[in-house]
């Protein structure tokens, strides 16, 4: 499966929760590349790459997105008592790829062969996150929605993180992260999208 | 990847799982087995061999077993957001439904075999249709999770412990109320009355399995 151009936007969105707008009126066009989302705690982070990626009802405004994305949210997605290569190769199947290759994602992501096959439960939480982002290469898409991926990553696990997102955006996917820190993208990125209480303060 | 491919690819996912941490089943077997042991020792043994009373209390015990196993299942789907993982991928809000159903209608087969031989047995129920019985507690199996998954699904899975034995219950009168005299039909050996009943279970898979598939992806949001 080969990447290609591809491009989301939102165009007046606005997500209500509970009566409470958690995002107002955002309008954004991703483009090829990387794009971060900063902004503080609570400022719509999240729920803007659920947006994107279509797990949030829109309150009012529109979404279109060329393709069909890889989320990978704050917490793992891995289900519990099934190993990471079982929820890896669960994730390829659904999306009517072979099980090729999650082996080797897994390795290159420092899950040892034993660890691959123990229930996701039995490992540390830096090695979920880790067998998590393993996706990144074995559901090569187009779009990548990333929300706070440096979680629970040691600095070697950071590192590889962003050499993965640097190739992304060197291939020409579209790859947005969702993070409060780690500056050193600032370097890679095409654009940096700042939020602050649900509304778009800089683009 | 067909929209039957995925619903399997899910059902097979939660097979899995619970094979792994088999809590929830363990906990619904040993919950009717209990169930038949006390049958005959509140009611007696006499009554406890009636035609109307054994089914109804064996249905009754398969409907919190489906209440069970639904609420674990979900619980389990919730913990690390593998919910939202599987609700994230292209076609994965159809197969959700679909997945889930055929998963903890084959939880619930082993369970619905388990307390049907108990009963058999331990009550030593004079059996008049095996076949018709078999088709009956069949249908009611396909019959009783559909009305389960949707409730905890239009709740929008919040307060499931609270609300899902109290909402789920009541729909699930209908189905219990035909499974329990379907049953008790092909043990007095009224052939017509136990396929009359099996046909109004099917009709009741078929409705709510049809609400499911089309309320699902509006209502996972």
């Amino acid at each position: 499966m080969r990447p290609v151009q591809a491009s989301a936007s939102l165009r007046d969105v606005t997500v209500v929760f509970d009566d409470r707008p958690v995002l107002r009126d955002v309008t954004i066009d991703f483009a090829p590349g990387l794009t971060l989302i900063r902004g503080p705690n609570g400022a719509g982070k999240t729920t803007l790459l659920r947006a994107i990626a279509g797990l949030v009802p829109l309150a009012r405004g529109a979404r279109a997105i060329a393709a069909d994305p890889l989320f990978i949210g704050q917490r793992t997605m891995l289900l519990r008592a099934l190993s990471a290569r079982e929820n890896l190769t669960f994730y390829r199947r659904f999306r009517g790829l072979s099980a090729d290759g999650v082996e080797a994602a897994l390795a290159a992501w420092g899950i040892s062969a034993r660890d691959r096959d123990r229930p996701v439960e039995q490992l540390s939480a830096g090695e979920r996150r880790r067998a998590s982002l393993a996706r990144i290469r074995t559901e090569p898409l187009a779009i990548m929605l990333l929300d706070e991926p440096f979680t629970e990553l040691d600095d070697a696990a950071s590192s590889e993180l962003r050499t993965a997102i640097g190739a992304a955006r060197d291939e020409g996917r579209t790859v947005i992260v969702a993070t409060h820190a780690h500056p050193e993208l600032d370097a890679l990125a095409g654009a940096t999208v700042r939020l602050r209480e649900g509304r778009v303060i800089v683009e | 990847m067909t929209g039957l491919g995925r619903i399997g690819l899910v059902a097979v996912r939660e097979l899995r799982a619970e094979r792994r941490e088999p809590d929830g089943i363990v906990a619904a077997v040993t919950f009717i087995a209990v169930l038949v042991l006390l049958e005959s020792l509140v009611v007696g043994p006499v009554v406890a061999r009636d035609a109307d009373i054994a089914p109804a209390l064996f249905w009754i015990a398969l409907a919190f077993a489906t209440i069970l196993a639904t609420m674990r299942s979900f619980d389990r789907e919730l913990e690390d957001d593998a919910l939202e993982g599987l609700v994230a991928l292209p076609g994965g809000r159809d197969a959700l439904f679909g997945g889930k159903v055929v998963a903890i209608a084959v939880v619930l087969a082993i369970v619905a075999l388990v307390g049907g031989l108990l009963s058999l047995v331990l009550l030593d129920l004079p059996l008049a249709l095996p076949l018709h019985l078999v088709v009956v507690v069949v249908l009611g199996v396909v019959a009783l999770p559909p009305v389960v998954v949707d409730v905890v699904l239009a709740l929008r899975l919040r307060a499931r412990a609270a609300l899902v034995p109290i909402l789920a219950l009541p729909v699930l009168v209908p189905q219990l109320v035909a499974a329990s005299r379907g049953a008790s039909a092909a043990i007095a050996g009224d052939a017509v009355g136990a396929l009359s009943w099996a046909g109004l279970l099917f009709a009741f898979a078929v409705v709510y399995g049809v609400i499911g598939l089309t309320i699902v992806p509006a209502a996972i949001e």
